[in-house]
């Protein structure tokens, strides 16, 4: 029940971590986003060179692919600061936490050797084609297919509602390699160059401010060699390893920004002093805190070797679930002056907070919607359903 | 035995009924079997070195105190086990911080001394800020109400807007009477009428009562939670064993996802609670944090003990079920150290004070 004392060496660690995030390279990729015209996105953040290069993009990687060879709490603490500064942390998400991490654990030494170190330098971005017009959660509907030619595959298929693919090299993408009773079981996961005749991307219109993509695969060739993990079997591992990778703890910082903002423009406008909106941003504060918890409490986890899928579901639902609120109390305190947007030039907060309504359904849906994390509560967690 | 098996499967139905009575019984006394039950457990408690962490650090007490007593509360929990454990914390602190009273605080980690604490005069007094107590010669009088365990402890810390008295339960002066509550427990009406209190007996209003609160507050928050997680499982079991529409109520997804985020908010509070705690055990003002921590452990607690009631169906009104009790008892037990709303409203002062700290 007692917990041991948190290590001293992270504490310093999150020190230069932080003085980093409040510094010049930080905050020129801010004003750089905040530039961007509508529409317009970034290739590449200098902010995730500079990170590669001090090897935080990867901290809890191998030395010899990238990383410091840390630990997941030093790797959170990268992660949180990102989030907490408000540096779009989407290609880390994709590159790092769900590509390269997948690699690191089932690649080839090949594979790995060949994509890791780039990652981890923030030199190269990778995506993940896993969503189709009509497969979402349920990955098992996917239409994707590999069909089989000579030693290898040829692959087929639509995929959608992805990000940063226009930029990436190289996308995670699961094709069904073969069918079967079982959904999950004949889903393969391919390590697709984007860069291919035969795949093509275009943007989607979206409410957001970085794009959706459409990519198209048609008859991409694959060999044995650009499988990550088992034939037939990698949407499992990959799963697994989602689930036991699940923190909460990029979905409490981006919260944790925001209410911060909140709470300062409550400030500002004299409305902290309003119990109307105090005692509503007092609640905030104690569930984002309590999120905070929970979350460091499966990083602790993961750290101590012993993740726990179901409560790192609950951390998740819980941090996603709170955008909403903090959201609504943000439009309550700055009125009309939240509707703005950055590019109006007169927008409160820079436009931030439209911004973030925009985009606030997003976390409710990404990385598992709420729905998903429920159900694996109910059922690996409560024996129900 | 541990902790746990102490509170088994045996013994936990037991004593979620310690001090129960039919309902319009009124002031029928608890049985004398259910206060010896109540004693035994102490007894144990204390045996296992629990009580210890009561104690301060110069005194013997563990570094990890708070931890510690909120790990008893949360065992406590889901046995609705009722006893002066969160009032003996607050006593345990003030009289720690007050330094006159090093032999009462052994008496107490022995178990052979417990104190309850007796803050309100009316129901909307919050124990922020104690009723006023009048004291002339030394001696006491006043009146408060909804104290808890008046006639089983042995020491009364009768909370004043001024002053503390320290009162022991049979001074003259002093008389007692049951509420008839919701939780059908232990509540009491106090009356003071120039009651002596005992030798250095009178404690001064200070810094030292809010951090006492703070620590009850946390320790009320981790005993919540366990309320929580106990409601939870009896529910669990409840759907499990039921059927309607031809399956049993388990596989109904509506009924699962309500547990499901239940169980949810339940662990993320509970994680929260001990986080403060551990800030508490590394000497962090947790004043705001405690606050918080208890107005979420005290609303989830009233919600989800409802929700439990209604997932068990008619049943869930019935005395028989135990669902019905941690109903009851989380009506009391959510508003004993402060009202969810009143947190929010010192929270709030909080995080206004320190931005405008910051904004100057």
């Amino acid at each position: 029940m007692t917990q041991a004392p948190p290590v001293t060496g992270i504490d310093t660690f999150r020190e230069e971590v932080h003085a980093f995030f409040a510094g010049d390279t930080v905050r020129r990729t801010l004003a750089e986003v905040a530039a961007h015209a509508p529409g317009e996105e970034a290739a590449g953040l200098e902010v995730y060179r500079a990170l590669g290069e001090r090897g935080w993009l990867a901290a809890d990687w191998p030395r010899e692919y990238g990383g410091l060879g840390l630990s997941p709490r030093e790797a959170a603490v990268v992660t949180e600061e990102m989030t907490l500064a408000g540096v779009p942390d989407d290609v880390h998400v994709l590159s790092i936490d769900i590509v390269g991490k997948f690699l690191l654990l089932a690649g080839t030494e090949r594979q790995k050797k060949q994509h890791l170190p780039a990652l981890a330098r923030g030199e190269r971005a990778a995506s993940v084609l896993f969503t189709e017009p009509d497969a979402g959660s349920d990955l098992s509907a996917l239409r994707t297919r590999a069909e089989a030619d000579g030693d290898g595959w040829r692959l087929y298929g639509t995929k959608v509602f992805n990000m940063k693919s226009q930029f990436a090299d190289v996308a995670l993408c699961a094709a069904r390699t073969s069918d079967g009773a079982i959904g999950m079981y004949g889903i393969t996961l391919f390590l697709l160059p984007l860069r291919s005749p035969g795949v093509h991307v275009e943007p989607v219109p979206s409410v957001q401010n970085d794009r959706f993509n459409l990519v198209v695969i048609d008859g991409v060739r694959l060999t044995e060699a650009d499988v990550v993990g088992e034939v037939d079997d990698g949407w499992r591992s990959l799963n697994d390893l989602l689930q036991l990778e699940r923190t909460g703890i990029d979905f409490h910082g981006k919260a944790r920004r925001l209410l911060d903002l909140v709470i300062r423009r409550a400030a500002e406008t004299g409305r902290l002093a309003d119990p109307v909106h105090g005692v509503r941003l007092a609640e905030l504060d104690a569930r984002l805190r309590a999120s905070h918890a929970m979350a460091w409490q499966m990083v602790d986890n993961l750290a101590a070797g012993a993740p726990d899928p179901v409560a790192s579901a609950m951390s998740k639902w819980y941090a996603g679930e709170q955008f909403r609120p903090v959201l609504q109390a943000g439009q309550e305190i700055d009125g009309m002056g939240s509707v703005l947007t950055a590019w109006d030039g007169e927008a409160t907060a820079d436009g931030v907070l439209e911004a973030n309504v925009r985009l606030g359904p997003a976390h409710r849906l990404a990385s598992g919607t709420s729905e998903i994390m429920l159900y694996l509560i109910a059922t690996n967690g409560l024996g129900l359903l | 035995m541990s902790l746990t098996e102490l509170f088994d499967d045996e013994l936990i139905p037991v004593l979620r009924r310690l001090g129960d009575r039919p309902k319009g019984a009124g002031q029928e006394a608890p049985s004398e079997a259910d206060t010896a039950a109540r004693e035994l457990v102490w007894a144990t408690l204390a045996d296992l070195g629990e009580l210890r962490a009561l104690l301060p650090v110069r005194l013997g007490g563990p570094v990890d105190a708070l931890a510690r007593l909120v790990a008893t509360a949360e065992v406590m929990g889901p046995a609705l086990f009722q006893s002066p454990f969160q009032d003996t914390v607050l006593a345990a602190e003030l009289l720690a911080a007050d330094g006159r009273h090093d032999t009462l605080l052994e008496r107490i980690a022995e178990g052979t001394r417990t104190v309850a604490v007796a803050v309100r005069e009316h129901g909307t007094d919050e124990p922020s800020r104690p009723a006023p107590l009048t004291t002339h010669d030394g001696r006491v009088s006043g009146t408060r109400r909804f104290v808890a365990f008046a006639p089983d402890v042995d020491l009364l810390l009768v909370a004043g807007d001024h002053e503390h008295a320290l009162v022991a339960a049979g001074a003259p002066g002093l008389t007692l009477r049951r509420h008839d509550d919701i939780g059908r427990g232990d509540l009491h009406r106090v009356t003071l009428e120039r009651a002596e209190p005992v030798p250095d007996g009178l404690l001064p209003h200070g810094p030292s009562y809010g951090r006492a609160l703070a620590r009850a507050r946390i320790v009320q928050a981790g005993y919540l939670t366990g309320l929580v997680h106990g409601a939870l499982e009896l529910t669990v079991e409840r759907v499990k064993s039921r059927s309607a529409f031809g399956r049993p109520l388990a596989q109904h997804q509506a009924l699962a996802h309500r547990l499901a985020a239940a169980a949810a908010e339940a662990t993320v509070v509970r994680s929260f609670v001990r986080s403060v705690a551990r800030d508490g055990d590394a000497g962090q003002d947790i004043g705001s944090t405690a606050a918080q921590a208890l107005f979420l452990a005290a609303d989830l607690a009233r919600d989800v003990t409802a929700e439990a009631v209604h997932l068990h169906g008619a049943a869930g009104l019935t005395e028989e079920q135990d669902i019905s009790v941690f109903h009851r008892r989380a009506a009391v037990d959510t508003l004993t150290l402060g009202s969810p709303t009143a947190l929010r409203r010192e929270v709030a002062a909080l995080l206004a004070a320190r931005h405008h700290v910051l904004g100057d």
